[in-house]
């Protein structure tokens, strides 16, 4: 477990990178989806990209989901593939998920929990963002 | 290092102006535009506006509240969308919360 000044730090060296915000719940639209492709394509091109979940995006990363019940392409599973793409930050709003009474517990390994104020300060330090 | 903030959704709506106002940092300027002109009547941009955080600049787009029969208020200055332009080159980065 790393600590928060790690992260923190860790990061101000990405500063020309593209941080792409998740803020809706994965399959009631395709913006996660979106948000998805975008971040593989940077990472095919060795962009520097960061993921972060916040609001009803955190839905995303909740282990135990099934979206092949849904006669959908199950584009979670995709979030495995991160490592290949060399998308090594992943960031989740604390507050985001305790709201919404959930469990810390994610479908892919190396999420960072930030509260809000480090959420704010990573996110701060990228020099691109977009919001889906 | 400063950011331009583009509201575009109602906070009656969506969460995204909730998110917004939880990630603004000082020297930030927030514009309301579309529907994101409806928050000069939320609680959470009135309470933002009363907490006198005065290092954040806010504008609406005269256009867009005009076209929605919303009256501006004093704190929040009255901007045209060319104005935007001036803005985006001001500050480091933009984020468009919709």
């Amino acid at each position: 477990m790393k600590s928060k000044n790690h992260i923190i730090t860790e990061n101000a060296h990405s500063k020309a990178g593209l941080a792409i915000i998740n803020s809706k719940a994965p399959y009631g639209s395709y913006y996660g989806k979106d948000a998805l492709d975008i971040a593989l394509i940077f990472g095919s091109y060795e962009q520097k990209v960061s993921l972060f979940f916040q609001g009803d995006g955190v839905y995303q990363l909740i282990a135990g989901q099934d979206g092949s019940l849904l006669t959908m392409k199950d584009y979670l599973k995709t979030f495995a593939a991160f490592e290949f793409y060399d998308i090594e930050h992943v960031y989740i709003c604390q507050q985001s998920l305790h709201i919404r009474q959930l469990c810390p517990s994610f479908h892919i390994a190396d999420v960072k929990i930030l509260d809000i104020a480090d959420f704010n300060e990573v996110l701060n330090q990228h020099q691109h963002v977009l919001r889906f | 290092m400063s950011t331009l903030h583009l509201v575009r959704q109602s906070a009656f709506v969506t969460s995204d102006l909730a998110q917004c106002l939880s990630m603004v940092n000082k020297n930030d300027t927030i514009i309301l535009m579309d529907d994101g002109c409806y928050n000069i009547n939320h609680t959470l941009l009135r309470n933002f506006l009363n907490s006198g955080d005065s290092c954040i600049d806010i504008n609406i787009i005269n256009t867009h509240a005009k076209a929605r029969a919303i009256k501006a208020i004093e704190k929040i200055n009255r901007i045209e969308i060319v104005d935007i332009v001036k803005l985006t080159f001001i500050h480091t980065k933009v984020i468009t919360w919709q």
